[in-house]
């Protein structure tokens, strides 16, 4: 769909004809990604009318407030590597690369925050605060992914969150575009005292900025973020080696770290030690392996590996966990492992040698603060993958979901739908597990075989019925965070069972954007369909 | 009054209050807030009255003030801002529901104190995050509530800390539980499959817990919530770091928090420290006068898998860092007051008489988030403004908390007068008024806007002062819940 | 094979935006993360490899057409690989090989550059890509004692390019690798005017028959002039010729060599000594077409097949060219042999160098972006301290060259043969 040519000139007005296209070649760039032909059947979601470039929080302003006048729907994104980032509910619908706002705004050393526009991802941001000992806990979603869009606008749940906290905890300021055009600086930002707090005066709007999901959008664009930051124990710059980058590493665990994989008779046995390390205090990441083979530089080179191992090797990832201590001292490194290495043998665990020989355990530390494996492990070898069901909550309740999902799948692995040797748990604890652990049953699959598809979609189908055996444990797909809701009406179905949070979400998005011009996609219309 | 029946059917006759006396308790606190009488007091007993109250308030368009702690009340949120006002006090609501030692989760209603659950912790191995020596009536939920900052800054990663998910009337009488508490099915069933209401996380896109938190109880009543406990200590080594200048302290505290060494930890001056410890005002006076300056207390405590290495380590590395400052020595005691004593303080709310009455019988606190480093600046002005108000310096206590893991602070000023004084109360009064806008020019961030801060606060935040009140009319479309506070 | 074939990678580009990037892994600063110039400079996606997967695969399904965007996103690339390197770190396709079927197509579709047009123009007529007279191609070598091989036998011919060929300002260095070969003692003779393109450039502009037709007519020159080993100073050829041919079923029959494997080779036969001080801090420039252009090419023929269900594997087993076997050392050993050179090392090197920016027709058609990207690379010579980058193709530093003058980034340029001949 074209835009108007008096709106499409008013948008160029603000970036300028450089910043602007409708051309198709350049609009079909802006709807293609991973996960589309699940959602949606094919590789497309709907055309953008015109996709723009802007440069600044003026320019986002301008842009938004035309959008007002010519009633246009607009949708911003960062790395735009989500289905999220790029689907549109209309075709009138513009999309703010939000590419050229890419400045480190501040880095606060002494306070411990940084500021930061849109593009920033998290490892520039890491390679930057390493040098003063500081370090930025995100999503795992891989290094490129924004830190704004991490903190304020997606799920998602990083390797380090043990340590280093999620979900809008992180968040100590922002700037925020409202879909009606005006500037919300929250919280001491706002006064120009700085951005270290987030909340306030009285009732923190972080409560409207987003819950366990983010609205990607859907409630305007956030333009700055104050993210909080958390010590670095390692060195201020590093170096991994190797050739194809595809197998680079470091060659050892990091100074000021030790890594440990230590392995269980059984996963209840495993996850139990899980809670109880994340409550010991030590960790810096904790989680259970997701698997534990080195992906090689390709899925050849991998299928070779695989058929080699003995079965049983295999079974390991599901009762092992991924154990990285950081700390400032000797003392505190020995103290550490102390509890670490007593919390094992409490568990009757192990730490078999091949899977604790230095140079694995250098490769499992490579791909944990940064998450420089995740695209490597989840995409290459199906082409897609998917999470659900997914939930937080105490390892008990997780253990039973684990269960139930896991005998759910099977069949769907077992007719060749999904990869062997079956879901993954990417599972681990929040804050200490102070606020619990979290949970994703993650499987790979590909779009584009037919058994795959159709198993996929019927596996979705089942832990999408709210009142199905699933529902007890959460709202699926990340609590409506992986997920389009004018397709999958997650948050519409699963409202009703989860004290209608859905008409608060609904009345949250009419009191702050009337003519619902921040594309709901990820968000919720104000008036459910 | 009219509609009173309706609420004695609610709660019953011996649940509503109208007495002078009673009323005339309710009408004021210990703040400068305008006094206001309040048309009558109920106490519901459990979640189904609240709901049921805020469902009558919402027909009559009656304004309602919950109140959870018990007196005394400093900070005029629990006082009418008009004529007509119930206050729904809370305290009848005193079910500690339950204590999850696995999951260091206890679950509570909004009359049980810190002076109630503590013990119950203690016996199941937990114990709470408090703030500084609470009052004894101070409810818990109230403290979550009102963004208290605990004590323990390395256990605070958001300001919302200790809070986990609760439940909310808001202020359309519409129940919501939140985080994962919201469903399905019931609490109990919830605990068969193993959940204990421990995620905090906002369901979907929004954050419910946030937006009733620093609220003023202006958006919604908590009915219950549950909140993260810790490990008790099986031992610990409690510190002073004296000093007669902030600054060195300052530079330590940023040291220790960072990496997250040691567990209390918190700077006062000698008058509050006076008066945390000491009973009446003349040993309070005798105690400021033999104090240093400025103590920071640090704590290293026992507790998990190895609790005496613990804190054998952690007191052998804070010695190493304090060495590195050249100047500091950590003291077991001060002037008489042991470190020990400080610390059992600090596990357990105020004795009575409240620790803030004990020198002159009043206390107006004024508070405000800063950052750490700043805090010296903001000294230095009060000091100045005392002067201009002819209020003596040496009589405010301060007290700097480092909270969210050390990237903000809690910077407080405890202005203590004799309420009975007219002078002091009036010098009192001008110096947090006035002293509330110098300190906010300076870049004081009173995110908590008691009172006149409000005014104050809001002038500066236009752009959330208009959200705020979207937020409101979707959550308390009649306003009948605390009309008057934040930018209500 | 043709873009049809590379359905399959389109479809599964996931939109990760590696491709921007050097390989994450291979990251060390953050001021130096960007690995391709075409979306550092111009922003949208199109503009990155994925963003050409996005339009091959539109425009084969036929939802879109060629529009000015389109292919201005197709030809602003310099076809340097760095994409290609990223995306295979994490995926099992072939950007770059995509992006070449894409302007091949372009090309057959009537949709070529009219810069490249003429160019290849000029190519068709005189043999050369510098639109200049085929009768000048020999002038560089003038008053060189050289064998021409149009007239004489040796075993090596000594293969100057188009762009030493003519570009007068560089001939001191294209003269200076053949004296070192003939100091000596090496067989090696030139065959002048007679030279012909090596094909390569043309190609990457997206011409397919150019690239046929040279290779046929080499291959069938130096079988007749017999020379057993090729070598060259530009790595531009040196790629054409080692991979390209081969890519084309056109293997060279003789050795194939980049003057500094020669040089390197001879440096360890003790037949060139490198004894003069040369007291410089330097840093390498790796170019595209000697490092992961010039990775050998893999011929694979099977099909896909899936294991453990859904994983996509290869039978036979299919090896991509990640980057891992460019000549990145010998370039560097020869530096290092260099008496008082000292060797600093920039944050994108080896097989995450970022282009010069000549490359892929860009030098043709849009000088600014060429310099721009140029520009890029020297702030980070700059960067790691060095006084000069060396390279070691002309096109590498006829664009530093031009980019020293043109903009405030001022610093030495050199290619390893002159730092060799300094040093003897």
């Amino acid at each position: 769909m074209a835009l108007k040519k008096e709106s499409y000139e008013a948008l160029e007005d603000v970036v300028g004809p450089e910043y602007i296209s409708q051309d198709p070649a350049i609009q079909e760039t802006y709807n293609q990604v991973w996960g589309n032909k699940l959602v949606f059947g094919e590789k497309w979601s709907t055309r953008p009318a015109a996709v723009l470039l802007p440069g600044s929080t003026e320019e986002v302003q301008a842009i938004v407030r035309v959008c007002n006048r010519y009633k246009i729907s607009f949708k911003p994104f960062s790395s735009g590597f989500e289905i999220m980032s790029t689907a549109l509910a209309s075709e009138n619908a513009i999309i703010l690369d939000l590419r050229r706002m890419n400045k480190i705004l501040e880095i606060d050393v002494k306070n411990m925050h940084a500021v930061v526009e849109p593009y920033v991802s998290i490892y520039r941001l890491q390679l930057e605060l390493a040098k003063h000992g500081l370090f930025i806990g995100a999503v795992s979603a891989g290094p490129e992914a924004g830190v704004i869009a991490s903190h304020c606008c997606h799920f998602g749940s990083g390797n380090t969150q043990v340590f280093a906290g999620g979900l809008g905890r992180n968040v100590l300021g922002c700037e925020w575009v409202l879909p009606t055009g005006e500037i919300l600086r929250m919280g001491s930002a706002e006064a120009g005292n700085g951005w270290y707090s987030a909340d306030g005066p009285g009732f923190s709007l972080r409560g409207v900025l987003r819950g366990h999901a983010g609205a990607n959008g859907g409630h305007g664009v956030i333009t700055k973020c104050s993210a909080k930051l958390y010590p670095w124990y390692g060195p201020p710059e590093w170096q991994l080696v190797g050739t194809p980058p595809a197998v680079k590493r470091l060659e050892k665990v990091l100074d000021g770290f030790k890594a440990f994989v230590p392995t269980f008779a059984t996963r209840d046995d495993a996850w139990d030690a899980l809670r109880e390390v994340g409550q010991a205090e030590i960790g810096f990441s904790v989680m259970a392996t997701i698997g534990l083979l080195e992906m090689g530089e390709g899925n050849d080179e991998l299928w070779e590996v695989i058929q080699k191992i003995n079965p049983e090797e295999a079974q390991l990832a599901a009762r092992s966990l991924l154990v990285v201590l950081g700390a400032n001292t000797t003392r505190e490194m020995e103290y550490r492992e102390r509890c670490f290495r007593k919390i094992v043998d409490k568990w009757h665990g192990q730490l078999l040698p091949p899977l604790n020989d230095p140079k694995y355990l250098a490769h499992m530390f490579s791909l944990m603060p940064w998450s420089l494996g995740t695209i490597r492990e989840v995409f290459r070898p199906c082409t897609d993958f998917f999470v659900s069901p997914c939930t937080d909550g105490t390892e008990d309740m997780i253990k039973n979901q684990n269960t139930a999902a896991v005998k759910g799948l099977m069949p769907y692995v077992q007719k060749g739908a999904i990869m062997q040797p079956g879901p993954a748990a990417y599972h681990l604890p929040y804050e200490n597990y102070s606020v619990g652990s979290h949970i994703e049953t993650v499987f790979l699959w590909d779009p584009y075989n037919d058994n795959s598809l159709q198993g996929v979609n019927e596996w979705i189908g089942e832990t999408l019925d709210p009142h199905g055996k699933f529902a007890k444990f959460g709202v699926p797909l990340l609590g409506g965070g992986l997920q389009i809701e004018p397709v999958s009406h997650v948050v519409q179905n699963w409202g009703p069972v989860y004290d209608n949070y859905h008409v608060w979400l609904a009345k949250i998005k009419e009191a702050l954007d009337p003519d619902n011009l921040g594309d709901w996609s990820a968000y919720v219309p104000p008036v459910f369909p | 009054m009219a509609g009173q029946d309706e609420l004695v059917k609610i709660v019953g006759k011996n649940s509503v209050l109208d007495s002078p006396d009673i009323l005339e308790e309710y009408s004021r606190d210990l703040s400068f807030v305008p006094r206001v009488r309040p048309r009558c007091v109920v106490k519901p007993g459990n979640a189904g009255e609240v709901q049921e109250i805020v469902k009558w308030a919402n027909r009559t368009l009656t304004s309602l003030v919950p109140v959870s702690s018990g007196p005394p009340h400093f900070r005029g949120d629990t006082i009418p801002g008009m004529g007509g006002t119930v206050i729904v006090d809370l305290s009848r609501m005193k079910k500690i529901i339950r204590i999850d030692p696995k999951n260091r989760v206890a679950m509570v209603e909004p009359g049980v104190t810190f002076a109630e659950l503590q013990p119950e912790l203690e016996k199941a191995g937990l114990s709470a995050y408090m703030p500084l020596c609470p009052r004894s009536s101070k409810s818990v939920i109230g403290s979550m509530l009102e963004r208290d900052p605990i004590t323990m800054p390395s256990h605070h990663w958001d300001c919302i800390d200790p809070l986990l998910c609760g439940e909310i009337i808001f202020g359309t009488g519409d129940k919501l539980r939140s985080g994962e508490a919201a469903g399905p099915d019931t609490i109990e069933e919830q605990w068969k499959i193993g959940k204990a209401q421990m995620t905090p996380f906002g369901l979907g896109q929004f954050d419910e817990s946030r937006l009733v938190s620093g609220a003023q109880g202006t958006i919604g009543i908590i009915t219950w919530a549950t909140l993260k406990c810790r490990s008790s200590s099986k031992l610990n080594r409690t510190f002073f770091i004296p000093s007669e200048t902030i600054e060195p302290l300052i530079d330590l505290s940023y040291q220790l928090i960072r990496i997250r060494l040691g567990d209390y930890c918190f700077i006062v001056n000698d008058l509050n420290l006076a008066s945390l410890f000491a009973q009446n005002p003349e040993e309070i006076k005798t105690l400021r006068d033999a104090l240093p300056r400025w103590i920071l207390v640090v704590s290293f405590e026992g507790y998990g898998e190895l609790p005496e290495e613990k804190v054998l380590y952690q007191e052998a590395d804070f010695r190493d860092m304090i060495v590195r400052t050249g100047q500091l020595k950590p003291m077991d005691m001060v002037s008489g007051v042991t470190a020990e004593d400080v610390s059992v303080l600090l596990s357990r709310p105020s004795d009575e008489p409240y620790w803030k009455l004990r020198y002159k019988g009043g206390c107006h606190d004024t508070f405000f988030l800063t950052t750490l480093d700043k805090t010296p600046g903001f000294i230095e002005v009060m000091s100045t403004l005392s002067r201009s108000c002819k209020y003596p310096s040496e009589d405010i206590g301060v007290y700097i908390q480092p909270v969210v893991q050390g990237t903000s602070c809690h910077c407080e000023f405890d202005v203590y007068y004799d309420p009975a004084n007219p002078t002091e109360g009036d010098r009192t009064r001008r110096l947090v008024t006035e002293g509330g806008e110098e300190l906010a020019k300076m870049g004081g961030f009173f995110s908590r806007p008691y009172g006149q801060w409000a005014k104050i606060a809001y002038s500066r935040a236009t752009e959330t002062t208009i959200v705020q009140r979207k937020m409101k009319r979707i959550f308390d479309p009649n306003n009948i819940l605390n009309p008057g506070k934040l930018c209500f | 094979m043709a873009l049809e074939d590379y359905e399959h990678d389109s479809l599964r580009c996931t939109r990760c935006s590696y491709c921007k990037w050097i390989p994450w892994e291979s990251m060390r600063h953050p001021d130096f993360m960007q690995g391709c110039p075409s979306v550092g400079r111009y922003d949208w996606h199109a503009y990155a490899a994925g963003g050409k997967f996005n339009m091959a695969l539109s425009l084969m399904k036929g939802r879109i057409d060629y529009t000015d965007a389109f292919l201005d996103a197709v030809y602003r690339c310099q076809m340097d690989g760095s994409c290609d390197v990223s995306c295979k770190s994490v995926q099992d396709i072939e950007p770059l090989q995509s992006m070449q079927e894409l302007r091949i197509k372009c090309v057959q579709d009537g949709q070529g550059n009219p810069a490249h047009m003429l160019t290849v123009e000029g190519l068709k007529k005189e043999d050369n890509m510098m639109q200049r007279l085929k009768a000048d191609r020999g002038k560089w070598a003038e008053g060189l004692p050289v064998k021409d091989l149009t007239k004489e036998k040796a075993k090596v011919v000594y293969h100057a390019g188009c762009k030493y060929a003519f570009d007068e300002e560089l001939w001191p260095t294209v003269r200076g690798g053949l004296t070192l070969l003939m100091k000596a003692g090496i067989d090696v003779g030139i065959m002048g005017r007679d030279e012909a393109c090596c094909g390569g450039r043309a190609y990457e502009m997206g011409y397919l028959g150019e690239l046929i037709k040279y290779a046929e007519h080499n291959k069938e020159t130096f079988k007749t002039a017999g020379v057993e080993t090729l070598v060259t100073p530009c790595s531009d050829g040196y790629q054409t010729f080692k991979v390209l041919y081969d890519k084309i079923g056109q293997k060279l029959d003789i050795e194939v060599l980049h003057i500094t494997e020669y040089i390197h080779r001879l440096i360890k036969e003790g037949k060139i000594k490198l004894t003069k001080k040369v007291p410089l801090t330097v840093t390498y420039h790796d170019p595209c077409h000697l490092g992961r252009l010039a990775e050998p090419w893999i011929h694979w023929k099977g099909k896909e097949v899936k294991v453990l269900g859904q994983m996509i594997v290869h039978d036979p087993p299919k090896k991509y060219r990640r980057g891992a076997n460019g000549v990145y050392d010998i370039p560097r050993d020869i530096l290092r042999s260099i008496p008082g050179l000292k060797l600093v090392e920039m944050y994108r090197i080896r097989e995450s160098a970022w282009c010069c920016g000549a490359g892929g027709g860009v030098k043709d058609a849009y000088p600014d972006f060429a310099i721009w990207t140029g520009a890029e690379r020297l702030k980070e010579a700059k960067a790691v301290g060095a006084k000069a980058i060396v390279s070691t193709c002309p096109w590498c530093t006829r664009n530093f060259m031009d980019t020293v003058k043109e903009t405030a980034e001022k610093i030495e340029v050199y290619d390893i043969i002159e730092l060799v001949q300094k040093a003897i």
